[in-house]
């Protein structure tokens, strides 16, 4: 019952982005000229028609490495509720679980995971 | 049942006057803070004060013309406006402005949703917010948008990480995810968190400044070499929406949060009357939220490599640290 409210206010945001996007294509002025849509490049002709390729490896490091760690940070927050109740045993637990994940932090940093990869710029 | 449908429309109603009432004003604000700091006038012609300024830009953004630029991926682009508004509102919904009251036999919460996972909807939706902010990036077709928004996700997914970490010794003293009790634990043990947690709250502030890309977090807007980042190929109120959302809207829902987590949320002395509560959490929040103005014209800017850095050499382990020593704490002393 108490997921009502978030799920009215889900919809209405939901029309009032909508309402948004499409409203400049309402109240605009519509006098298209040839370079109007041009993607911005500082005033020269474009040098990629299509930038949607390759990007830095770096990136995508990163992304892996938040898998791994905002999994195991899903872990841990059903284990602070409980925490009260599981007594010693809790606190042994979490700990070890902790300890292999700073094992696995070190491992990515000594393997320079977690470096910013750019590269050395060779003057 | 239908009485439930129409309070929680009234609340709805007004959490959305509020939230984007705000969020529009705090342009005015943060241009008034920033031409103060900076020994300028700030906005003053438009209405006293310029206090109808941004009702002016408003206007000016809605009359702009609709173009999308060539070559982008058009479904795409306008889905990632969507996905950059409407996590930063939800936030919103989880927030407890005030303690339970009873009108007319019936009790009345001034939160929208009071669910037992409120932080774990706030830590979704900040996640949520990231696939906008990557989609404007990738569907505009432009080089600046996209290494804006590279670098904006990197920025955010390394804070994310930082920032559940820092959260969880709070989440251990109160027992619980949901925002009112967290506020009630604090209350009945007339203390706020932030004397037992300063580490985990000086994490947050990093993680929020990152997160709202504020500076010194804001590599991805960058003017002097992004002009201003993945929302540079959007026009009129679709280019509004991204720092409406992104600079006002998530920094008001996560000063709340902070509120909540580490201030006490709406405890205070009872020096207003009946509306004490609600004005504590208001002035509580805005004191954030003018401190993370105050950064934002103070300081300079931190490069890409020392912001992820910062994020995985130094305030990873040290939330990790803290969460060890926090449940040891927690465990002698229970």
């Amino acid at each position: 019952m108490e997921y009502v409210g978030l799920l009215i206010l889900l919809a209405i945001m939901l029309v009032i982005g909508l309402v948004v996007v499409f409203l400049n294509t309402l109240l605009g002025p519509k006098t298209p000229q040839k370079w109007d849509d041009y993607p911005y490049e500082c005033g020269v002709p474009l040098y990629d028609k299509n930038v949607q390729t390759t990007f830095h490896q770096g990136y995508y490091l990163l992304g892996l490495l938040l898998l791994l760690f905002d999994i195991e940070a899903a872990f841990l927050f059903p284990w602070t509720i409980v925490y009260r109740y599981l007594g010693i045993f809790g606190f042994i637990e979490m700990f070890l679980f902790v300890l292999i994940l700073t094992c696995g932090l070190l491992y990515a940093w000594k393997k320079k995971a977690i470096d910013w990869q750019f590269e050395i710029e060779e003057m | 049942m239908i009485i439930d449908v129409i309070i929680a429309l009234g609340k709805i109603a007004v959490v959305l006057l509020v939230g984007l009432g705000l969020g529009a004003y705090l342009t005015w604000v943060e241009r008034k803070v920033a031409g103060h700091i900076q020994a300028r006038m700030g906005p003053s012609v438009v209405g006293p004060f310029g206090l109808f300024q941004p009702i002016a830009d408003g206007v000016k953004l809605l009359t702009k013309e609709s173009i999308i630029p060539r070559g982008a991926d058009v479904p795409v682009y306008y889905l990632a406006l969507i996905l950059a508004l409407v996590p930063s509102l939800l936030i919103f919904s989880v927030i407890p402005f005030g303690p339970s009251f009873t009108i007319f036999g019936k009790e009345i919460k001034p939160i929208i949703s009071d669910v037992n996972i409120g932080l774990l909807i706030v830590f979704a939706m900040g996640s949520i917010a990231v696939y906008g902010t990557i989609f404007a990036g990738w569907a505009s077709n432009s080089k600046y948008a996209f290494i804006g928004s590279l670098r904006k996700a990197a920025v955010i997914v390394s804070y994310e990480v930082v920032l559940g970490f820092a959260v969880l010794g709070v989440i251990l003293i109160a027992g619980s995810l949901s925002t009112v009790e967290i506020v009630n634990s604090q209350i009945e043990k007339g203390i706020w968190y932030i004397v037992y947690q300063p580490v985990a709250f000086i994490l947050y502030l990093f993680c929020m400044l990152a997160e709202s890309g504020r500076v010194p977090f804001d590599i991805q807007e960058a003017e002097a070499e992004l002009v201003t980042g993945y929302n540079v190929e959007y026009g009129g109120m679709r280019f509004g929406l991204f720092p409406l959302a992104e600079w006002y809207l998530n920094v008001v829902g996560l000063s709340a949060i902070a509120v909540v987590l580490f201030f006490g949320g709406w405890s205070g002395p009872n020096i207003f009357g009946p509306l004490s509560p609600y004005i504590w959490f208001l002035v509580k929040t805005f004191a954030l939220v003018f401190f993370t103005l105050w950064l934002h014209w103070t300081l300079p800017r931190f490069q890409a490599k020392d912001i992820t850095d910062i994020a995985w050499k130094i305030l990873l382990p040290i939330a990790l640290l803290n969460v060890v020593v926090t449940a040891f704490v927690v465990y002698l002393f229970s």
